[in-house]
């Protein structure tokens, strides 16, 4: 009784809604994406961005447009109650829609907090101190300077680091720069080194706008939430597409960046996930293996042609808010 | 254009589906749990699905109201609860609500709102420690509710009425 009211009181409903809505959302948005035939990236990002953005702020919309809306009366006319779910009792002891959604919503929160959270504070904390080796400005390397002076125009800082490991990473805020080792440089030819480099700039230079900053921060809102979970790292692999198209525009080399991606990170065999090992080592073994396919499909968008964008988004996207805003609201 | 419009009816086509899944996914609790809350148009089989053995209903309605009432809603889980609307024998006005719930939050007041409760004290009704709320729903009517515990149900009676008739609809409930 004690978990069916909490989830009928305002938080426990904000709890479920939201996941609801925002899980509604993704559906919609994805039938879209599907029916228009959107794959520019960019244009994706944003669609995708309803689904993380909506659900935080639907449920008070919602309850501030209609206050009658958690009412036993709107419930029996929804097109979905939860409540019928969060109910339902299995041998009429176990209530196993709540249970169930505690479950998902404790494992998700988990996640959030190690895989996210977590690394983003280290980042954050490792970034603020120095780079443990030595490192040079690119403009005083010569073969990195090889690198930057293929760039028009002015680009953010790149620092060489003196290390023999293959390495390249930026750091993000205004003073944002690009890392780059002595390996990498020697491990990679001049042209491909020059596209991987830009697609780091293009991450620089996204990671000045603090939209992504807030963006962060309103996913971090919805912690508890499985779809937000998927929905946010599917954003975060739509702005590497971006990031790549930046990468190919700027040095007019995809074929560069595809060469360098599969060179850097598709060249170790990774073991498939087997018999015999812990129940970590098959999610790391799960997370390498979808990182792996997340790689492979750069790699063939490059080799493909980068798509531009296609027409009647305004179109798709005006039509999906609407459903979206509307299906959600007999959604409690 | 023609792959405008073609699109344009996929999308909807896929609305249209998706509706008809949550409908589904909202029906599918109910045909696997009986005692869920819903819609009964017979007060013994909701009593039954409700599980509660004594349902209290009036014996006095005034001129505008009779019985049976226009809509039941029951259910068993989470908690037994139970909903009598008694409507206008005209039009599809709710003029009396009769909750019996286990729980003091079943109540759908939505249904008959005050929209400014002007008095409420408490009332001895037969005995039983009572609060009567008197007030003015939307449209400028008098409106009057009544609230007490019955054993371990929390009843509720509403009306579009003056206290003085919604008193006698309360009395006539119990023994």
């Amino acid at each position: 009784m004690g978990l069916l009211a909490f989830i009928d009181s305002y938080p426990g409903a904000y709890l479920v809604q939201s996941i609801l809505h925002s899980a509604l959302a993704g559906i919609i948005v994805e039938m879209a994406l599907k029916t228009w035939g959107i794959r520019n990236p960019r244009i994706r990002q944003r669609f995708l961005l309803v689904v993380i953005v909506f659900p935080v702020f639907s449920f008070p919309l919602y309850q501030a447009i209609n206050p009658g809306r958690m009412s036993l009366s709107f419930r029996m006319e929804a097109l979905l109650d939860s409540s019928r779910w969060l109910s339902f009792h299995l041998w009429g002891i176990v209530p196993v829609g709540a249970v169930g959604l505690i479950l998902v919503c404790g494992v998700t929160s988990l996640v959030f907090l190690f895989q996210e959270l977590l690394p983003v504070v280290r980042h954050t904390l490792e970034s603020r101190n120095a780079w443990p080796g030595p490192e040079r400005r690119g403009a005083e390397d010569p073969e990195a300077k090889r690198v930057i002076d293929m760039f028009p125009g002015s680009r953010p800082e790149l620092f060489v680091l003196d290390d023999e490991e293959a390495a390249l990473f930026s750091t993000m805020g205004r003073s944002g720069a690009v890392y780059i080792s002595k390996g990498l440089l020697r491990a990679l030819p001049p042209e491909q080194v020059q596209a991987a480099v830009a697609h780091e700039y293009a991450h620089v230079q996204r990671g000045r706008r603090p939209v992504l900053l807030v963006l962060f921060l309103l996913r971090a809102l919805l912690f508890f939430n499985p779809v937000t979970l998927l929905e946010f790292r599917r954003i975060v692999q739509e702005d590497e597409k971006i990031c790549d198209d930046y990468a190919a525009d700027l040095t007019g080399r995809p074929a560069a960046l595809a060469e360098a991606l599969k060179r850097l990170y598709l060249t170790e065999r990774e073991e498939k996930a087997g018999r015999g090992k812990t129940i970590m080592e098959e999610m790391e073994a799960l997370e390498s293996y979808s990182h792996r396919l997340h790689i492979e499909s750069r790699i063939e968008r490059l080799q493909e042609g980068i798509p531009s964008s296609g027409k009647g988004e305004w179109f798709a996207a005006i039509l999906a808010g609407i459903a979206v805003v509307l299906t959600n609201y007999y959604v409690v | 254009m023609m792959g405008r419009v073609y699109r344009f009816v996929a999308f909807a086509g896929g609305i249209a589906l998706l509706v008809a899944a949550l409908k589904l996914l909202n029906w599918l609790p109910l045909a696997a749990q009986k005692d869920l809350l819903k819609e009964y148009r017979d007060l013994e089989d909701a009593r039954e699905a409700a599980g509660i053995e004594t349902v209290f209903v009036p014996s006095y309605f005034p001129q505008n109201l009779s019985w049976p009432p226009s809509m039941i809603w029951a259910q068993g889980t989470p908690f037994p609860a139970l909903l009598l609307e008694f409507g206008k024998p005209v039009g599809k006005e709710t003029v009396l609500l009769i909750s019996q719930a286990e729980s003091e939050s079943f109540f759908p007041g939505e249904r008959i709102r005050f929209l400014e409760v002007k008095q409420s004290v408490p009332y001895s009704l037969k005995g039983r420690e009572a609060r009567l709320q008197v007030g003015v729903c939307p449209g400028g009517e008098t409106c009057a509710g009544i609230a007490w515990k019955e054993g371990k149900y929390h009843i509720v009676v509403r009306a579009k009425t003056s206290p003085i008739e919604l008193i006698r609809i309360t009395e006539s409930m119990l023994r």
